[in-house]
């Protein structure tokens, strides 16, 4: 019994070798991976559908996400530039909201201090769900050079929760622009109506 | 201005050898799809990873050279997919490309890694290098009073 069970496993790892030569033989992908779903092995045919629905839903969420300005001090002069239009964010689909009502994304550009937190806190809590934070220069990260200050908060993410980082002393604008790029490919990945499903 | 150039006939001649180059429709439809783009250029030259670099200096300035990522990476590329010294290429900080004129390198340069920061299975996660002061107390342990 034992040696049938190690045969047939030998067979398995033996199958799976050589599907992973093919796989990594045949460059482009195929069938439904071409539309560049991160969801490729459903268990069901429930759970295909619903990833197919959570695709419509990144890739329509990841097209137009409106950023909040929470620009704080000298990020705020790249964030702008990001806008303008040597970067323009406005070819993402990215296009700043004052309402935190409106807005998907918030930027933190900028020292975050005792004083603002309970605000900043308070903005995030308004924007509507499927929200995320981008966290801009070193201030924001971890407080950065003001991190010994008395007024400064550490951080903002002692308050909120941030999906990306971007270090710099300010960033360029480039580099927030890789930052909201990364954040679409985080996105990307949502499993929202399949995790519903599992629940 | 010829009878040609007039009714912009030579533009849509233009494009024609464009599809022709790239290799058909479906190419051009396979490239556009990718780099949203439909252009066509010399090969500069590549790199390990398999992108391909490409110069036209039809086009203006910042736009005369490109990469095209290989089929692998689909649509999930990524501007950390560029090595430093083509990306020095590409943006027009040197004029000769790495393949013409390799940059002085060291030893110690390590080898190009794309950022991977947002998968969780690959993340860099930081970890302290200096003994910890405190002694945590392991489940099954007697404790221990001075």
């Amino acid at each position: 019994m034992l040696s049938a069970l190690r045969t047939a496993g030998a067979v398995g790892t033996r199958r799976l070798a050589s599907t992973q030569a093919i796989a990594s033989n045949s460059e482009a992908p195929k069938g439904i991976a071409t539309t560049g779903t991160p969801f490729l092995n459903p268990s069901s045919k429930a759970e295909y559908a619903l990833a197919r629905l959570d695709d419509v839903l990144n890739l329509a969420q990841r097209g137009s996400i409106w950023p909040l300005t929470f620009g704080l001090a000298c990020c705020a002069v790249e964030m702008m530039h990001f806008a303008a239009p040597r970067y323009d964010m406005d070819r993402y689909g990215v296009v700043f909201r004052a309402s935190p009502r409106q807005a998907d994304l918030i930027f933190v550009a900028g020292t975050v201090t005792n004083k603002m937190a309970p605000a900043l806190r308070r903005i995030y809590d308004q924007m509507p769900e499927a929200k995320w934070v981008i966290s801009m220069g070193s201030c924001a990260n971890g407080g950065g050079y003001y991190h010994y200050a008395y007024s400064v908060l550490r951080g903002c993410d002692r308050v909120i929760p941030v999906d990306i980082y971007v270090p710099g002393c300010p960033p360029t604008a480039e580099a927030l622009l890789y930052g909201v790029l990364q954040l679409q490919k985080k996105i990307k990945r949502k499993r929202e109506a399949q995790l519903w499903y599992r629940r | 201005m010829s009878l040609k150039a007039w009714l912009g006939i030579d533009k849509i001649q233009k494009f024609g050898q464009m599809v022709k180059e790239i290799g058909g429709v479906k190419a051009v439809l396979k490239k556009r799809y990718l780099m949203d783009a439909t252009r066509v250029g010399t090969l500069v030259g590549s790199d390990n990873f398999g992108n391909r670099y490409y110069e036209n200096n039809a086009y203006f300035v910042p736009r005369n050279r490109w990469v095209e990522f290989p089929d692998k990476v689909w649509l999930d590329y990524d501007a950390t997919q560029v090595p430093p010294e083509w990306h020095s290429w590409l943006h027009h900080i040197t004029d000769d490309a790495p393949s013409v004129k390799p940059p002085p390198t060291q030893d110690w340069v390590l080898e190009h890694k794309e950022n991977t920061s947002i998968y969780a299975d690959k993340k860099y996660v930081p970890y302290s290098t200096t003994r910890t002061k405190i002694q945590g107390w392991q489940p099954g342990e007697k404790p221990q009073f001075d």
